[in-house]
């Protein structure tokens, strides 16, 4: 194998791949990566056999080959080496990288001895806009926890119907739902649970990407393509596994009567928790107010040791006055996941599930949970 | 006759020599079909390949299958499938060839591993749980997709005592027999006693049994809109075909669909089909069949038709136990004078109970110092001095009303149709007894009657209590209902 590269695209791909790349003690060779020498591609691939990430790069390739290099090692050389263009040659096992004033040698492994990447049935798939899927997955990425003695809710559910992704996430004490909806419906139902892991592995690469992102289902794996703009020759694929188990209904969750419907204004919504969260005690508590008569959200919060806080910002609202606390992360965490400057604040009951989201966007959904009120 | 028996007594003895020869070495090859074979194969491998490729590559295979010429291996992921498939399916081949010819061909299928929680992770997670146990959850997510069973209600934690031990007896019977001891088992008893918890404990038991019985819990709000979705989108014969397979159906709070008149009728439908093919069938109300308003007479008398039992309140030794049982299942301690507290203190219904505790536990937990007695009375004020231990003229006629699905105004109808008359009488009744009005004072709120008519109405309905059943019943769970809010 033998190649020319500018240094700054290599360093880009690299740094993508490095990402699934740990220390593994059991099985070395997956502390690094494979680079192979196609027809007019050099593609690198890296893996954690939980997860595969597979990218090409298009440059000038002189001699056909493939090799193993350590991922970590050869990302610090690369970032060492000026930017300029940079020749690689695989010389037996090892590796070769010069630049015009910089000749190095690596030692790599037999390119036998890699992982093969397993393929599937590609038969089943869907196209979606990437910018809109990045943000959706953003949305409701985060509430997921990996933490637990469930594994089925510590993944990332996906369900298609017909034009509609839902993608939801919990960790039992708050849900966040979204909607997408595709051009194309979907053949046929289908739904999978994604870990959390590749999740974060998969927006970190197609984060300020653009394109149409074509989506692979199985039964136990799932592919995420990512395609290349100056060919229809993909650019990245993200292959993982898929959690066995089924997702509980959470349909069951989202209560349909609320008590009290308010609309809030976002960002004083926000900055009055965080103010509000200075003074919360042991179990992060804030108590929210909603005043039917004055029409005024409050909130309150206090600790003994440092003092207590007030708030209130006028608000629209329907229904009765109501007293309910929360965990201030968890607020913050919903209304940040939320665009647009007007909130939905809807309360089931005391001591129930309360719902966020944004005016005029029913894409969106977040879930909460109270806590019982020490105050 | 006797000459010839020691000849055919040894021909036997032959035949079943040979028999055992044949069977042993048909066993051989049975086993070695699975273990044994799949065993010689990492034997060979092990020695082929590098410590670290075996541990990666073979953990968790196995041989799922052999037929004729095929073995169908295992394997836990599609990493392992690729890499076997690819980089051993020679070697493998041939190692099983030398001990099975037969064999031609070998699949792979990924089986993944069955979700396990290492007993590592399951540590921190307790931890969590203690410290945010003023955080609320989704409660809903503990519960059985298939079964839409709470896996918490066990038989193991269900307290029993003489307030509900013939539920409970039932309840078991119906365990060991469903369909066949008690059906309809039919539940009945105020808010918070145990009626769902024996239900749902009632279907675990027989959901984890060997025997797989499908088992479906509904409350009766989710089959009601089921039923009127059903309606709406034309897919009555899918509802109903979803219930075909069901051989223990469990609807609580059946007294939701009084005066639903489409679902009774395909609750009806659903009742009968199941019932003929004996299936076990579960209701639980918050009164007996005969005191639902508006339900029709052929679901009552099938309602009926198996056994009736109730739960009351748990006595001061059962709550007692009720307290220490919750204690226990969130592992702390409490000191046994707070405990007496509040099982005699608190006595409308478990819930409560469960309440009370867990105000005193919060306090316990942020505070991190045990409380003290005075602590706790002062904790537990608004659950012993509750509102709710007092009832007034308003709460008493709305319960009447509502208990007899009439409209609050027409109680003072100057009427003298049945089905008012008796509501009014034990409106009357409830009014001097509970709460000793005067008699021209309850004639006073009955616009203007005499004051006789009052004292004939308490006569009566005292007399009857003695006398009817239905009516002791129906008034016992009036009280429950004006005094539980």
């Amino acid at each position: 194998m033998k190649i020319e590269i500018l240094k700054e695209n290599l360093k880009s791909g690299i740094n993508v791949v490095e990402r699934v790349v740990g220390k593994n003690i059991s099985l070395p060779i997956l502390d690094n990566m494979l680079m192979t020498a196609e027809d007019t591609f050099l593609s690198l691939v890296s893996t954690d056999l939980e997860t595969a990430i597979k990218l090409w790069i298009l440059t000038k390739i002189i001699k056909k080959g493939s090799v193993v290099v350590p991922a970590k090692f050869l990302s610090s050389l690369i970032t060492s080496l000026p930017n300029e263009k940079i020749t690689i040659e695989a010389k037996g096992q090892d590796l070769s990288v010069e630049s015009s004033a910089i000749k190095t040698q690596i030692k790599g492994f037999n390119p036998e001895d890699f992982p093969i990447i397993p393929e599937f049935n590609r038969d089943e798939f869907l196209e979606v806009d990437n910018k809109i899927f990045f943000e959706g997955l953003g949305q409701v990425i985060n509430i997921a926890s990996p933490s637990q003695s469930r594994p089925e809710i510590s993944g990332i559910y996906f369900h298609f119907l017909k034009n509609i992704i839902t993608i939801a996430a919990t960790d039992s004490f708050r849900l966040a739902e979204k909607h997408i909806t595709l051009k194309e419906p979907v053949k046929k139902e289908f739904s999978f649970i994604l870990p959390q892991k590749p999740a974060r592995e998969l927006m970190a690469i197609l984060e300020n990407q653009e394109g149409i992102l074509k989506i692979f289902f199985s039964q136990n794996q799932a592919l995420f393509e990512l395609p290349m703009k100056e060919t229809n020759h993909p650019k990245a694929q993200i292959t993982s596994r898929l959690i066995d188990g089924e997702y509980p209904n959470y349909q069951d969750i989202i209560p349909a009567k609320f008590k009290t419907n308010a609309v809030v204004k976002k960002d004083e919504f926000l900055t009055q928790i965080k103010t509000a969260s200075l003074f919360s005690g042991k179990v992060s508590e804030v108590k929210i107010a909603l005043n039917a008569e004055k029409k005024e959200l409050e909130i309150f919060s206090k600790n003994p040791d440092i003092g207590e806080n007030r708030s209130s910002m006028p608000i629209q609202i329907s229904g009765q006055s109501i007293e309910v606390s929360f965990n201030y992360k968890y607020i913050i965490d919903g209304l940040a996941n939320i665009k647009g400057s007007e909130v939905m604040f809807d309360v089931s009951k005391e001591e129930g599930p309360c719902i966020l989201r944004p005016v005029g966007d029913g894409s969106y959904m977040y879930v909460v949970m109270p806590i019982k009120s020490m105050q | 006759m006797g000459a010839f028996s020691p000849h055919l007594t040894l021909g036997f003895k032959i035949d079943i020599f040979i028999y055992t020869i044949i069977f042993a070495r048909l066993a051989i090859t049975v086993s070695m079909n699975n273990n044994e074979l799949w065993q010689s194969v990492l034997a060979q491998m092990q020695l082929s390949i590098s410590k670290a490729n075996f541990a990666t590559w073979f953990q968790n295979t196995e041989i799922s299958q052999k037929e004729n010429e095929k073995v169908v291996i295992s394997v836990p992921n599609a990493f392992s499938k690729e890499w076997l498939s690819n980089k051993y399916y020679k070697i493998m081949l041939k190692t099983m060839r030398d001990i099975d010819g037969g064999i031609k061909e070998l699949e792979f299928v990924i089986n993944p591993q069955a979700l396990r929680s290492l007993p590592t992770q399951s540590q921190p997670q307790k931890e969590i749980e203690k410290i945010d146990a003023e955080q609320l959850k989704f409660d809903e997510f503990k519960v059985n997709k298939e079964t839409n069973l709470n896996p918490r209600y066990t038989f193991e934690n269900f307290v029993v005592g003489s307030f509900n031990d013939l539920a409970y007896a039932a309840g078991q019977a119906v365990c060991e027999n469903p369909g066949y001891a008690y059906n309809p088992l039919f539940i009945y008893g105020g808010v918070g006693l145990g009626k769902t918890h024996l239900m749902q404990a009632i279907g675990n038991k027989i959901a984890g049994d060997p025997k797989k019985k499908k088992v479906k819990y509904i409350p009766s709000e989710k089959l009601i809109s089921n039923i009127v979705a059903a309606i709406r989108s034309n897919t009555m014969e899918a509802f109903k075909a979803s219930l075909a397979p069901i051989d223990v159906l469990i609807i609580d709070d059946v007294q939701f669909i009084a005066g639903k008149v489409k679902t009774q009728q395909e609750f009806f439908h659903a009742f009968n089909s199941l019932y003929e093919k004996n299936k076990q069938i579960i209701l639980s109300s918050d009164r007996q069949p005969n005191a639902i308003p508006e339900l029709e007479e052929r679901l009552r008398s099938r309602f009926e038709g198996g056994m009736i039992i109730d739960v009351n309140l748990p006595d001061y030794e059962t709550r007692l136990v009720i307290l220490k049982q919750k204690l226990q299942e969130k592992n702390l301690k409490l000191p046994e004078e707070i405990l007496e507290y509040i099982a005699s203190h608190v006595k409308k219904n478990v819930r409560e109970l469960e309440g009370a505790l867990n105000s005193v536990l919060i306090y316990y937990k942020i505070n991190s110092n045990i409380p003290t007695l005075d602590v706790a009375k002062k904790l537990l004020k608004s659950f012993i001095f509750s509102p709710f231990d007092v009832t007034n003229y308003k709460k008493i006629i709305e319960v009447v009303s509502k208990f007899y699905n009439l409209e609050e105004k027409h109680l003072f109808d100057v009427t003298r149709r049945k089905e008012i008359v008796k509501p009014r009488q034990i409106a009357m009744f409830l009014l001097r007894k509970e709460l000793k009005y005067s008699f021209p004072a309850i004639a006073r709120k009955f616009g203007g009657k005499d004051h006789t008519t009052v004292i004939y109405a308490y006569k009566k309905i005292l007399r009857e209590v003695e006398e009817n059943n239905k009516l002791t019943e129906e008034i016992n769970l009036i009280k429950q209902r004006v005094y539980s809010g």
